[in-house]
């Protein structure tokens, strides 16, 4: 029983020697405690830090912003602060007498598919590492990244990166092909937060939460472990703590069992995330309606814009988009025309409606260009305009409260304190796992201060 | 409603399946849904009626899903077995009310659904293919959750299992019915 506990670390647990050396004090009580530790690195300190991700992009960047660099060599590239900070951790822990080795992601048996730049790991090639501890060595192997499988036919042995939150997936997958006792993320915080510790002081810290609920405060846009390390936590049944590098504070465990004294709703936090635009769209033709919007989801599917939120009305489709692919999405929209053949001529003699969609005043250039060349069908088709209303600068708040739909309330209590607040709502989402409000972006530090002292302080 | 468990395999020690599929990997479909249009208005005095909706409802202890806002109106679901108590709730409260029953919620799953592109396409391709008419959808960072007629909920899991590319293994069927008197 090799009793295998997997530490990973971020970029601020190791970007200096004194937060290095606190880490390195972690593997060692871990060592001292009867574990043995596998450790996982992130990149050197964060976006401007010399071996950071951000700045090692840059140097390729650089070199002609006009031609972006092939993801194959991106990723090389933006796996080399991974291995600048294993091997300086490696060497720390060996400085402290304790036998180590830097390990890459590939070394360490992580295969991935060929997907550069957001690979999956689809196996772990785990001998090695574990003859490793058996020798008595702490591995240190680099978070994020992999390598394609070097026997493929393609892409062999290619090094690949896991995207964002990689380094959290790396420790995860490690911990699940490890069969450790456990996952221990360090950060800069001391465990899960009832809502961003940076806007609510009164913020507490959860002693317990679910991988679901841990997975969806991720999602939902707190920055505490990447949702795919829980997803790959839950579904291995691995238990998961965050814990602070630079506490002693027991951190959050992260557990499939919820909490006895829980029965039906429980409430996790306040999270906030994104910036928005609010679009829209008024279809006042029921029989036709559901054609319109598919060629609306269609045209952003083709751009690669994301949609949420999405509601009908029965005249109306509304959804969200990020706000910076908006001008993507309000440059493909205005102007466009949906062609609605008639199952049969209909009494004016038209054989067709053309939907032609229109942005507000000033942002209808394609539009307006359009619309006059439509003029020449007008006595076949009827020409109907799908006006555009758009609300910009918006950001959702989320409560995550898990079993809401099967307890009454959380939604008018939630609603009420926005709202006695003059805090307006545009619109709202629910899943199994949370509520969430769409709210101006200016009111988003007021919104989430306010349900925290409703929801969590009352 | 109970999360639909991913299934892992492990392979022999060494050799271990990770990370969940990339896309679409399950369907749910909650049969026995109702759906109620409830009247607000657009005068001032729009947000004390949403908040009496909300706050009606909660005192009836019905339980409210799939909540959404509209210019003169708020919809929202909740489970067939409680209209008749949101039904006689609301109307007592002097607000004027549509439900629709016979609802079924197909629940589209997907792991980080919100980093895809073109799946709500499929799926209204596919509902327009089953001839289902969307009433309402919402959606999360794993689901797409769409609200359609009872009646054509078979034909849309036969659409979006094709289109999904999704096994008999995938589909999840729940039952919360009971309809309004």
């Amino acid at each position: 029983m090799m009793n295998i506990l997997v530490q990973k670390f971020g970029g601020t647990s190791v970007d200096r020697a004194e937060h290095r050396a606190l880490a390195v004090r972690k593997v060692i009580q871990a060592r001292e405690a009867g574990f043995s530790p596998v450790v996982v690195v992130s990149a050197i300190g964060r976006a401007g830090a010399p071996y950071a991700t951000d700045t090692l992009v840059k140097v390729l960047k650089d070199i002609d912003p006009q031609v972006p660099p092939a993801p194959r060599e991106m990723d090389m590239m933006m796996a080399c602060g991974e291995i600048i900070s294993t091997v300086v951790f490696a060497h720390t822990l060996q400085t402290f007498g304790f036998k180590s080795i830097a390990l890459s992601g590939g070394q360490a048996g992580i295969i991935t598919d060929d997907v550069f730049g957001n690979a999956r790991i689809v196996e772990i090639r785990s001998n090695y590492i574990l003859e490793l501890i058996a020798q008595g060595y702490i591995p240190v192997v680099c978070g994020f990244q992999g390598t394609t499988d070097p026997s493929a036919s393609t892409e062999h042995g290619a090094i690949t990166t896991l995207g964002r939150g990689g380094s959290d997936t790396t420790a995860s997958a490690l911990g699940a092909a490890l069969n450790a006792v456990g996952v221990e993320i360090y950060t800069d915080v001391d465990g899960v937060k009832t809502a961003d510790p940076d806007l609510v002081s009164k913020a507490r810290t959860l002693d317990v939460c679910s991988y679901e609920e841990v997975a969806e405060i991720a999602h939902q846009g707190a920055k505490v472990v990447h949702p795919r390390a829980a997803e790959i936590a839950m579904d291995h049944n691995i238990p998961l703590w965050v814990k602070s590098t630079f506490s002693e504070a027991p951190g959050t465990r992260i557990t499939s069992t919820v909490p006895a004294e829980t029965v039906g709703r429980r409430l996790t936090g306040i999270t906030h995330t994104g910036k928005m635009v609010y679009i829209r769209l008024e279809i006042d033709n029921a029989e036709h309606k559901q054609q319109v919007e598919r060629e609306v989801y269609r045209m952003m599917a083709r751009a690669g814009i994301n949609i949420f939120l999405v509601t009908f009305s029965p005249t109306s489709l509304s959804f969200c988009v990020p706000r910076n692919r908006y001008p993507v999405a309000r440059d493909l929209l205005d102007g466009m025309v949906v062609p609605v053949q008639h199952t049969e001529v209909d009494t004016d003699g038209k054989l067709a409606t053309y939907y032609i969609f229109k942005f507000s005043e000033g942002l209808d250039l394609a539009y307006s260009v359009q619309r006059p060349l439509l003029a020449s069908v007008e006595k076949f088709t009827d020409i109907v305009d799908v006006p555009a209303t758009v609300v910009e600068s918006c950001t959702m708040v989320s409560v995550i409260a898990a079993g809401h739909r099967s307890v009454s309330g959380i939604i008018a209590t939630i609603y009420e304190a926005l709202s006695n607040a003059g805090i307006a709502v545009y619109q709202t989402a629910d899943s199994e796992m949370s509520v969430s409000f769409l709210i101006p972006e200016s009111e988003v530090d007021r919104a989430v201060r306010l349900l925290h002292a409703k929801l969590f302080e009352d | 409603m109970a999360a639909s468990a991913q299934s892992t395999s492990f392979l022999p020690p060494g050799h271990v399946s990770f990370e969940r599929e990339r896309g679409v990997y399950a369907l749910e479909i909650m049969r026995g849904v109702a759906h109620a249009v409830i009247e607000v208005g657009e005068d001032a005095g729009r947000n004390g009626r949403i908040l009496r909706v909300f706050s009606t409802l909660a005192s009836a202890g019905v339980p409210v899903f799939l909540v959404k806002m509209h210019r003169t109106a708020v919809t929202l679901a909740f489970t067939g077995a409680d209209c008749d108590k949101a039904l006689a709730a609301l109307s007592s409260n002097g607000l004027k009310v549509d439900i629709r029953q016979k609802l079924s919620l197909v629940i589209v799953r997907a792991a980080s659904m919100r980093d895809l592109h073109g799946v709500m396409v499929a799926i209204a391709d596919s509902l327009f293919a089953a001839g289902a008419r969307l009433h309402e959808t919402g959606d999360s960072h794993n689901s797409v959750q769409c609200l359609i007629d009872e009646s054509r909920a078979a034909e849309a899991e036969r659409e979006l299992c094709a289109r999904f590319d999704l096994p008999p293994e995938a589909v999840h069927h729940f039952d919360v019915a009971t309809e309004c008197a």
